[in-house]
């Protein structure tokens, strides 16, 4: 096994380049990209120009600001594009401990929300740029199970060796999250390195232990935390949102009369009401109520269609890639997208409670928009590699 | 491609694809329940939350007397209201100022407000008249201060004050009735009010689209009362004035009922209050009361003033229950006389001041007795001993019967609010119908149960009318506002009671108790050219004693007219007359007198007189001033009026008494023929307490023409009690002396 590990380095090393080598990159998942973040963009400028206009009294606020990190977002997309995602192999440690100091520092920032969640990068005096370390971490997780995967590829089946290492990088993720705290990157973190470890090979029976472990770990951490009361007020007031519909059922409660009130066909795109400062920040996590509300069930199904293709063409370019590594690092990534808009659309039908998941491609946030467009820029050079093989073969 | 794995990532990945999409159908069906299940629901309430809405107002419907004269109307009134959030800082003071001069509201209350720069919306005060309103907003104007805006509303008024006030109540601040009819037929006379929705952002301010609502107010209905204007004044013009002379202490009633309809023409409590400020205290006494506690004891005086409020509030008639005394003989008599078990006017009673029921002695208010006397006798001198024998002899349950009979175990039914329900009376059965019964014969005349004044006047006029007993109603008609009729009440008829012989039988013994000018215990109600029945009645209190002893009495009088073909039936009653005598035929029966004087006439119905009435009547003085003195001598003469001229002028320059003044036949007139020939003049004799004859004489020797009213100068014991004008005036000879008397031997 040792040896065929060698072998395959040896075989794999000339095989990549900095930069890839030029094959296309997959039509249909650009197209599916572009379809989504330009409505996406449409949407968040109807929904968030009245807060934009009450708030900030422009109605562009957002969305030039969303705009103009899309552009950029999307320069940088095909430019990793450009790149060979195989790079990122050497990367995977480099890009694991940046995003764990990034973790740390970022509780030395100022507090949002009773949360540090945000680097704030001053320019010129003014806190002009925010990201959260977070989606640093989702990525690094992506890339580094991958690498680690791949390398380990014999291992998986061994728990020491194939599970033992993932495990504990989770939990340094996890726990670092938590302490933020930002649950829904964690239980992001978690399912992204779930999702990677079973199609990565890790035993069924030891994915299973560990998920039982979680389950009844969970609740025990947060007994032993003291967290207990927190986590039933929490869960009541996901269950009776209008036991306290004033406080903390509100932003629930409005989000689930914008749904309600798109009915079948929507009011039509521009019309909610809802987004009349009754639901708290339109543009943020809660944007698919308004759209919801804007295009009704048929046009918010179309939108979940469009998602689920999207993802099922960014697995099948992983399913592709003749490459362990790109094809893991893809799913990865691509899971991530399912992951979150799954947990958005859950958390504003009130399905589950409210932990506070962006959807991607819509919610407004510039870096974080970024970020993910060049994360499509590793999955578009990862389809670049797809087809030059292709057109080998 | 790794060849091993390959297959095995394919099937995990084809998992999680398909975990995924089965995730993302979990949420299209969630969708499903949100949007199109519940979509409609959701909706609503999401657009409850965003709308808000403005009321339009609908106008109250108006409340006319029978002859369409306005007893209550609404008049558009402003309420002034700012905006805080568009008032400059620079503004403040000065507005405060302007507020607190020309509307009289509190400035720290104002500036308050006005620093609440979040809000749009205060109002400063409500209901301030047009002329006012107008004034506020064009002053704000001419200062050039943003953010003063007026509100229509509309405030209750009363034209006539407290005319009717117990009947009609008033309303509340939002122009919702709060009492009386206003409150009873409050949704007839509201309307319905219309919106306005307009959406709005969560902060309040509208959003920049249009969407706007409107749902038309439906404007209220007015009502027709069977309430006569004249003859409520009358009936409250009487009764105030017995209830000032008499000092009547705890309440005061009247009702006039058409007995063919049961129609209430007019319904008058004291104490009462006037509608348009019904939280001022109308009674002087009670408000003198509550000013001297206020201050003294915060506690007390809130619990008094809340007490006064309800006393001047509650329409008495209808609510309060009373004992009814020697009225409520009508109603033996009736049961009696229908049963045919006595015949008025042969068989003879004795009455020797009392009667012994068990083993208690009952007095006569005769303490002497009447002696041997006829039933017809014993109505007209209302015996309680003769009466109490007619009780045992109906026997408890015939006695309950016609009790029920005529509607005195339940409320009439009237449309009016706070009827007493004094279903208690069903458990009376029992009581009236034990053996040897005690409260059987006093029940006979009227003690030991309570009844409201509504139901004795509806039970009376059954016995005048026929024998139906009608529900008695007070709203003739509902009409739009454009005056189409919505509705008319229709007399109901509930029972034939008594036969229609023994309702006439009743309707002629009932006039001897007024036409009997020597025993009649109503003798004073007598008005010569109308046939008048009535029964008097004075009831103790017997649930309110002091130390075991009556202390209280109620004095009442019912009186119907005309005898012959009843058309009106006025039950006045005096709860607690504190000043000298108590006996309803000297306090209640003038009141009711009074009424019948003023209402008759009005009603249209013509005296008819008899060769004896005719002489003793009053004419007019005819206008003979500017003829000669022959003339006017001739004119005299045929009037049968004296007449004495004085001056040596040929042509009269001046009459005493003038023209037009009622004067009695034989009286005489004085004829000055001179200009300024002095005026003979006289001062007026203290002559109260003088017998007619005393009194006749003393005014005639001071050349004086004498007037009578009230009860005949013939009947023993008539002594006056009223001079007009008042002793000690200086008046010219010839002038009309009215002279107005009481029976001291009244009573019953």
């Amino acid at each position: 096994m040792a040896e065929k590990k060698k072998i395959k380095k040896i075989k794999n090393k000339p095989r990549y380049h900095i930069f890839s080598k030029g094959g296309s990159v997959d039509g249909t998942f650009l197209f599916l990209l572009l379809a989504i973040l330009g409505i996406g963009l449409l949407m968040l400028f109807s929904a968030s120009y009245a807060n934009a206009y009450y708030y900030h009294k422009n109605s562009f606020h957002y969305i030039l600001r969303q705009s103009i990190f899309a552009v950029g977002g999307i320069i940088a997309m095909f430019m990793v594009s450009k790149f060979d995602y195989r790079v990122l192999k050497n990367f995977s440690k480099i890009i694991v401990i940046i995003s764990i100091v990034l973790l740390i520092f970022v509780f030395t920032q100022k507090e949002l929300n009773n949360a540090r969640r945000w680097i704030f990068v001053k320019i010129a005096g003014e806190d002009l740029l925010t990201f959260q370390p977070s989606e640093i971490a989702k990525l690094a997780v992506a890339i580094y199970f991958a690498k680690y995967m791949t390398d380990n590829e014999d291992k998986m089946g061994d728990f020491k060796k194939g599970v033992f290492p993932l495990l504990v990088l989770t939990g340094v993720y996890s726990i670092l999250l938590i302490l933020e705290p930002h649950l829904s990157a964690t239980i992001i973190v978690i399912c992204i390195a779930g999702i990677m470890m079973f199609i990565g090979g890790t035993k069924v029976s030891h994915l299973f232990m560990l998920g039982g472990s979680l389950a009844f770990g969970f609740p025990l951490a947060v007994f032993a935390l003291g967290k207990w009361d927190r986590l039933m007020t929490r869960v009541n007031y996901w269950l009776n949102p209008f036991s306290a519909a004033k406080d903390e059922g509100y932003q629930v409660i409005q989000s689930l009369y914008a749904i309600g009130s798109g009915g079948l066909m929507g009011v039509g795109i521009g019309d909610s009401k809802q987004k009349y400062l009754y639901l708290p920040e339109p543009q943020n996590d809660f944007i698919f109520s308004i759209i919801c509300e804007e295009i009704g069930f048929v046009g918010a199904t179309l939108l979940l269609a469009l998602f689920v293709i999207f993802v099922w063409r960014g697995f099948s370019i992983g399913l592709k890639c003749k490459d362990r590594f790109g094809s893991l690092l893809c799913i990865g990534i691509i899971s991530q997208v399912g992951i979150q808009v799954i947990f958005n659309v859950a958390v504003v039908t009130n399905t589950i409670p409210n932990t506070g998941i962006s959807l991607p491609f819509f919610s407004y946030g510039g870096t974080s928009l970024m970020m993910l467009l060049a994360q499509m820029g590793i999955i578009l050079s990862i389809s670049r590699e797809n087809n030059i093989e292709d057109k080998e073969e | 491609m790794d060849k091993i794995t390959c297959p095995e990532v394919r099937k995990r990945t084809k998992i999680v694809i398909s975990v995924l999409v089965i995730l993302f159908m979990v949420l299209v069906a969630r969708l499903y329940q949100i949007q199109i299940i519940n979509g409609e629901q959701y909706q609503k309430d999401a657009l409850s939350s965003q709308m808000t809405s403005a009321m339009i107002s609908a106008e109250r419907g108006n409340i006319y007397d029978r002859n369409m004269n306005t007893l209550a109307q609404s008049e558009q009134v402003y309420d002034i209201c700012i905006s805080p959030m568009e008032i400059k800082n620079e503004n403040i003071n000065e507005l405060t100022d302007i507020f607190s001069k020309m509307l009289d509201v509190e400035p720290e209350r104002i500036k308050k407000a006005c620093e609440n720069k979040k809000s749009q919306y205060f109002v400063v005060k409500y209901k301030v008249p047009k002329l006012k309103a107008e004034e506020v907003l064009n002053y704000s104007r001419e200062k050039k201060i943003k953010g003063v805006f007026l509100q229509e509303n509309t405030r209750r008024f009363y034209p006539y004050g407290s005319l009717a006030s117990t009947v009609l109540g008033f309303t509340n601040s939002e122009n919702d009735g709060a009492y009386g009819l206003e409150a009873y037929y409050n949704k007839t006379l509201r309307g319905k009010k219309g919106r306005i929705i307009t959406a709005t952002n969560a902060a309040g301010t509208y959003m920049p689209y249009n969407y706007k609502q409107i749902y038309e107010a439906e404007e209220g209905n007015s009502l027709v009362l069977t309430i006569d204007e004249s003859i409520q004044h009358f009936a409250e013009k009487h009764l105030e004035e017995a209830v000032k002379e008499y000092d009547v202490r705890n309440r005061a009633s009247c009702i006039v009922m058409d007995v063919k309809t049961g129609e209430i023409l007019a319904m008058a409590n004291k104490p009462d209050f006037d509608p348009n400020e019904p939280y001022e205290i109308g009674d002087s006494r009670i408000k003198a009361e509550l000013e001297e506690l206020k201050g003294k004891d915060e506690e007390l005086y809130n619990e008094k003033k809340k007490e006064a409020w309800y006393a001047q509030w509650r329409n008495k008639a209808v609510s309060d229950p009373y004992e009814p005394g020697s009225v409520f003989k009508t109603i033996t008599a009736a049961a009696a006389l229908d049963l045919h078990i006595v015949d008025p006017y042969s068989e003879r009673f004795s009455c020797p001041g009392y009667y012994v029921v068990g083993n208690k002695r009952v007095g006569c208010w005769k303490t002497s007795g009447h002696g041997n006397i006829t039933f017809s006798q014993a109505i007209k001198y209302s015996c309680n001993p003769v009466f109490m024998q007619m009780g045992q002899r109906l026997g408890g349950e015939n006695f309950y019967n016609y009790f029920e009979a005529f509607g005195l175990t339940k409320p009439t039914g009237i449309d009016m609010p706070g009827e007493a329900d004094n279903a208690g009376l069903v458990h009376y059965k029992k009581a009236l119908s034990v053996d040897g019964s005690v409260e059987l014969p006093i029940s006979a005349f009227g003690q030991t149960f309570k009844i409201t004044p509504i139901q004795l006047a509806t039970a009376i006029s059954a016995v005048v009318n026929g024998g139906y007993l009608m529900e008695p109603h007070i709203v003739k008609q509902e009409i739009d506002i454009h005056g189409n009729v919505v509705s008319t009440t229709e007399p109901k008829v509930k029972r034939q009671v008594i036969s229609e012989e023994t309702s006439k039988l009743m309707r002629e013994l009932l006039e001897g108790v007024v036409s009997d000018q020597v025993g009649g215990s109503g003798r004073s109600v007598y008005m010569p050219g109308y046939r008048i029945g009535g029964k008097t009645g004075t009831s103790e209190k017997t649930d309110k004693r002091i130390d075991g002893k009556v202390a209280y009495w109620v004095s009442s009088f019912m009186g119907f007219a005309p005898v012959d073909d009843p058309q009106i039936m006025v039950l006045v009653l005096l709860d607690e007359p504190a000043n000298g005598n108590v006996f309803g035929s000297v306090v209640a029966s003038p009141v009711v007198g009074g009424i019948l004087a003023d209402t008759l006439p009005y009603l249209g119905i013509q005296p008819n007189y008899t060769e004896e009435e005719m002489q003793t009547m009053d004419i007019s003085v005819p206008y003979v001033t500017g003829r000669t003195v022959l003339e006017a001598e001739n004119k005299l003469n045929r009037e049968g009026l004296k007449h004495k001229v004085i001056g040596k002028g040929k042509t009269v320059v001046k009459q005493v008494p003038s023209s037009g003044q009622p004067i009695p036949r034989n009286g005489e007139v004085i004829l000055y023929t001179t200009e300024n020939e002095d005026v003979s003049t006289t001062v007026i004799p203290n002559i109260i307490g003088y017998s007619g004859q005393q009194a006749n004489k003393t005014l005639i020797n001071q050349g004086l023409n004498v007037r009578f009213t009230g009860v005949s100068i013939n009947a023993p014991g008539c002594v006056v009690a009223k001079i007009d004008p008042p002793p000690g005036t200086e008046v010219e000879r010839g002038s009309v002396v009215t002279l107005e008397f009481t029976d001291r031997d009244l009573a019953g």
